[in-house]
């Protein structure tokens, strides 16, 4: 209702004047601007939503900022410069924008969650919860809100808390198709596999060029032993979007689990052709040479990951397999060391198997 | 005693059996060509091979390089080259039997039962699994069970059934095969002549292996074959590779058949196998770095009978050993357990481990529940393969077979493992071998290591499609100001110098003064808001001067607007002319409307308040229409007004009345505005 102030205002002075004759005017009050200053904050208040709308956000800015030196107690265009500054990343500013918003009309769920937005940006994550949290205590009908901090949750791997969450979103708005696809992450994550087909099912009904929810569906698929099912999820995503090397190895990955070795290279390749970097693509086309027995290329193969990612246990390991298989044993030893080093005991497991050096030997399985 | 576990089924074709073909060439003058020397050399070497082919017991060792010598001199024989096929069969190297026994099919097709056996035991010794099959069952029994005269085959029922098996057997296995490296041990331990027999250190330090080589204790070699006397070697792992063997030497070597069996688990014992008594085994003692002479191990392990190999069990109470003697046997070679130092005899390990055929090559693991051995039967594919049982509460498990390509269709004996068990050693005749039967050894790799893939995800849509959710607080509506500010500074209009003046704010429609104000008494300046929707008369005064009036009539719609408006007031001189802007008329006409009536109020009083003043009401047009017209309406709108005020009390001497039409205007006609300042009516001071 504030819009309606300075009508009212000017309402009631004008019924004193018709009232009240004959007044005494303060005639030095003649003021620079042929505007009042309420009438100016609000012109200027509504050129920077304009300008914000445009994106033209460097003018909303400067709009916001007349409409506040002409009105600071100005709490909504207090909200819209918090919300121009959090566009032109300035995350600090936001926030006390936000502060400010939030002083002149505490409670407002809209400040709450604009300011948590401005926290998240600034990777201020436990900032950020709390204050979707308090978001959702002044408006718990607010579906982004249960969104926006379920993926929080989920990103610190509390997936159980933000399946809760992701629920509360689909509550609020049944047809919110990311709130259903990040539910069936939570799920996929907490291994309700079922569950998890069944949401990004939903999300993809809801939104079909919700393309990641094919993928994502698949993984879900290869978990329940849908494999035909996953695969035919992976086909339709890359007819739809042939340039991502993330789909192309994961298709690879089901194909490989399919013991289509050669579908499964074919796969990586066309990964490597997309991107010469990705290096997953690099180490799974590795792990399917392994099993083509093409040794050598496994091992170049598994070189080129490590040096896209020194860090890479996955690829010692496999490289270490190539290397026993090429008869470079101490070098296969090293990688497999490696590999634990880096986090896959495993590595030591066929270390000690192998007889490595250091490693008590162990009567390998099945012998 | 390699010969002794070649188990031979075949027996010697009648050379007559050999039916001539049309494509075979024969070895006559017209072959060779009219060169003599050739076909005589090939004859020589062609009877000296069917000489030791044709004895009894067949000499195919001895027969074999004569065959090759003639087969290099004619290649095309059908019948000769079946006999180098049928010797190879029966050598060491009997996979190389195939190209001869295809060939001389080639060359003289045949259908009979002999030559698909043969066939069907090279394919399968070969590994042609089911070509062999097909061969083996184009086969049928020959001989009734018995070796005929004429060394023809003798071939059950049994038999080819077991070799049907042998080979489904490989055929299973070979789907499968087993993940190891098989490495040939080198030429510092092969040589040209078979080697075989390995036995190692529990550490694997230490390999001690059997050789046909020369060099050792007899320099002759063994009429058996085209071998020399089996002889003990021993060389060391040096890192990397093993030291060059070298022989035993006395004791332990002899002019006989020495051959390696076992070494206790410390490495200090030594079982070795002569061929005295049918084939008994003897243990030396470790002295220093010496041997010292075998000794033998006593009636309760040897008999008349060939005990070939032998395991001591890792606290070396116990002796596992393998003998062909029949009584408590279960068929061939059956292995035995025997306490050493006891008294009882030897105990057959029963069913779960020996088969009607033979078994040999125990090898019992430290462990002292693992054991090894080769046999001929369970799910051989073919010869003796290599088996491994584990001993669990006094029973032995069912036997598993090693698998491809560990074992082979051909003999795969006496495996022995490292204490790890993770590397075997065996002797094996397979290709790219130093000649003969070699020792190899095993590197298990354990199961498949299974290679790892990574994957990422895009799990939160949210993540990858960002959604602008920005809550923006909505436009506000402006209260715009439907107002006009009239704004100016009042002065004396002769010296210009601010005056204090009263403003009065009247709704000329409601005759009513609405407001009243003051300009500032050192600045002149005022400020009047008049909001929209009113027909406004401003009427400026002060004692002394003349009013100035204006008017803003402010429709409701009217937005807002500033208008500055200075104000001179004029005293009350002769000549001076005011502006009477708040009279009314309507259009085109000369009757005052009603909101002229505050304006005419203020004339009226203004003469009141001064008996003496007069005035001239004046009347002006815009110069639209015409002229005269203009003039006519002007006149009589002053008049208008002289009549209201004389109506009104003021004396009509006082007052004239004049119609200027358009012929005095005040601002150009051009524009609306001017027209609009031109249509007026203002007084003149005529006198004071």
């Amino acid at each position: 209702m504030p819009r309606t102030i300075p009508l009212l205002a000017w309402g009631l002075c004008a019924g004193a004047l018709l009232c009240a004759a004959p007044a005494r005017a303060q005639v030095d009050s003649v003021r620079a601007s042929t505007l009042p200053g309420r009438q100016l904050a609000e012109k200027a208040y509504n050129a920077g939503l304009a300008n914000y709308s445009a994106q033209n956000y460097s003018a909303a800015l400067a709009s916001f900022n007349q409409a506040l030196a002409a009105k600071p107690d100005f709490a909504p265009a207090f909200a819209n410069r918090a919300a121009t500054r959090l566009a032109l990343k300035n995350y600090p500013a936001a926030v006390a924008d936000y502060d400010q918003a939030l002083k002149l009309e505490p409670g407002a769920y809209a400040h709450y969650f604009g300011r948590a937005q401005a926290h998240e940006a600034a990777g201020e994550g436990p900032a950020a919860e709390a204050d979707y949290g308090a978001a959702l205590q002044a408006n718990a009908a607010y579906a982004p809100a249960w969104y926006n901090r379920g993926v929080l949750r989920f990103e610190k791997g509390e997936y159980q808390a933000a399946r809760d969450d992701f629920d509360g979103a689909v509550k609020a708005d049944p047809n919110y198709a990311y709130a259903y696809h990040d539910r069936a992450s939570a799920n996929l994550e907490l291994a309700n596999w079922p569950a998890a087909v069944q949401d990004y099912t939903k999300a993809l009904a809801l939104q079909p060029t919700l393309l990641p929810a094919l993928l994502n569906r698949a993984a879900a698929e290869r978990r329940t032993g849908q494999l035909p099912e996953a695969l035919r999820d992976y086909d339709a995503y890359l007819t739809q979007k042939a340039d991502n090397p993330l789909a192309f190895t994961n298709r690879g990955n089901a194909r490989f689990e399919n013991k289509d070795y050669a579908g499964a290279l074919a796969d990586f390749d066309r990964a490597i052709t997309l991107d010469a970097k990705y290096a997953y693509a690099w180490n799974n086309r590795a792990a399917v040479e392994l099993k083509l027995e093409h040794y050598a290329k496994a091992n170049a193969d598994a070189t080129e990951a490590l040096r896209l990612n020194p860090k890479y246990a996955e690829a010692y390991l496999n490289r270490g397999h190539a290397r026993e298989m090429l008869r470079q044993a101490d070098e296969a030893c090293q990688d497999w060391h490696q590999a634990a080093a880096l986090g896959l005991a495993v590595g030591n497991d066929y270390a000690a198997a192998a007889g490595c050096a250091g490693d008590a030997a162990e009567v390998p399985a099945g012998k | 005693m390699i010969r002794a576990f070649t188990r031979s089924v075949l027996l010697l074709g009648s050379l007559a059996a050999a039916t001539a073909h049309a494509q075979s060439v024969e070895f006559t003058k017209e072959k060779f060509g009219g060169d003599k020397d050739a076909l005589k050399d090939a004859l020589r070497e062609l009877r000296a091979g069917d000489d030791a082919y044709a004895a009894d017991p067949a000499n195919y060792g001895a027969a074999l390089p004569h065959f090759l010598q003639a087969q290099q001199l004619n290649p095309d024989n059908a019948a000769l080259n079946s006999k180098i096929g049928d010797c190879y069969l029966h050598s060491g190297t009997k996979a190389l039997a195939l190209p001869y026994l295809q060939r001389a099919q080639a060359l003289a097709p045949a259908d009979d039962s002999r030559t698909h056996y043969l066939l069907g035991r090279a394919l399968h010794l070969n590994a042609k699994w089911a070509e062999a099959i097909k061969e083996y069952q184009r086969a049928t029994p020959m001989g009734g069970g018995k070796r005929a005269a004429d060394g023809a085959l003798t071939l059950t029922a049994d038999d080819l059934a077991r070799r049907l098996r042998e080979c489904r057997n490989g055929q299973e296995l070979q789907k499968h095969p087993v993940r190891v490296f098989v490495d040939n041990a080198g030429p510092e331990v092969n040589s040209t002549f078979s080697d075989y027999g390995p036995v190692v250190s529990a550490d694997e330090a230490t390999l001690l292996f059997t050789s046909r080589r020369p060099g050792g204790p007899n320099a002759k070699k063994d009429p058996d074959g085209d071998s020399y006397y089996e002889d003990i070697y021993q060389t060391a792992w040096q890192g990397k590779r093993w030291r060059p063997a070298a022989s035993l030497g006395a004791p332990v070597d002899t002019e006989g058949h020495d051959a390696t069996v076992a070494l206790a688990p410390d490495g200090q014992r030594l079982l070795v196998y002569d061929d005295e008594n049918g084939g008994d085994l003897n243990e030396s003692n470790l002295k220093g770095a010496a041997w010292g002479k075998p000794l033998h191990l006593g009636n309760r392990v040897n008999t008349r009978y060939h005990e070939s190999s032998a395991s001591y069990s890792p606290d070396g109470r116990y002796l596992y050993f393998v003998s062909d003697k029949p009584e408590g046997g279960r068929g061939g070679r059956d292995i035995y357990k025997i306490e050493l130092e006891g008294k009882g005899p030897a105990e057959n390990l029963g069913a779960a481990i020996n088969t009607p055929y033979g078994e040999e090559g125990v090898f019992m693991m430290p462990d002292g529940r693992t054991m090894y051995f080769s046999s001929e039967g369970h799910n051989s594919m073919g010869g003796y393969d290599i088996f491994k049982s584990t001993l669990t509460n006094g029973q032995w498990s069912a036997p598993e077979n090693l698998g491809w390509p560990i074992n082979t269709p051909d003999d795969d004996v006496f495996f022995v493992t490292s204490a790890s068990g993770r590397h075997g050693y065996y002797s094996s005749d397979r290709p790219g071998g130093q000649g003969g039967k070699d020792i190899y050894r095993v590197t298990f790799l354990g199961p498949e290591k299974a290679p790892v893939l990574s994957e990422e995800s895009q799990l939160l849509a949210s993540r990858l499609a960002p959604v602008a959710q920005t809550l923006l607080s909505p436009p506000v509506a402006v209260a715009t100001a439907r107002v006009t500010i009239l704004k100016g500074t009042v002065t004396d209009d002769a010296t210009h110098q601010p005056l204090e003046a009263t403003i009065d704010l009247v709704d000329n429609k409601l005759n009513q003064v609405i407001a009243t104000f003051h300009s500032n008494a050192t600045s002149g300046k005022y400020l009047v808001s008049l909001p929209s929707g009113t027909n406004y008369g401003i009427v400026v005064r002060q004692e002394g001067y003349l009013f100035h009036s204006e008017n803003f009539d402010l429709p409701a719609e009217a937005a807002y607007a500033e208008v500055i408006k200075d104000v001179p007031l004029k005293k009350l001189e002769v000549g001076v002319v005011i502006v009477l802007n708040n009279i009314f008329f309507d259009t085109g006409k000369a009757i005052l409307r009603p909101e002229s009536t505050a304006e005419l109020e203020r004339l009226q009083k203004l003469l009141t308040d001064q008996p003496t003043l007069r005035l001239e009401m004046a009347g002006h047009t815009d110069n639209v229409g015409k002229p005269a017209a203009n003039q006519d309406l002007s006149q009589r709108r002053a008049q208008a007004v002289v009549t209201y005020l004389t109506q009104h009390g003021v004396a009509a001497a006082r007052l004239a009345a004049a119609g200027y039409g358009d012929t005095r205007p005040v601002a150009p006609n051009a524009t609306k505005a001017g027209r609009q300042l031109n249509r007026r009516t203002e007084f003149k001071v005529t006198g004071k």
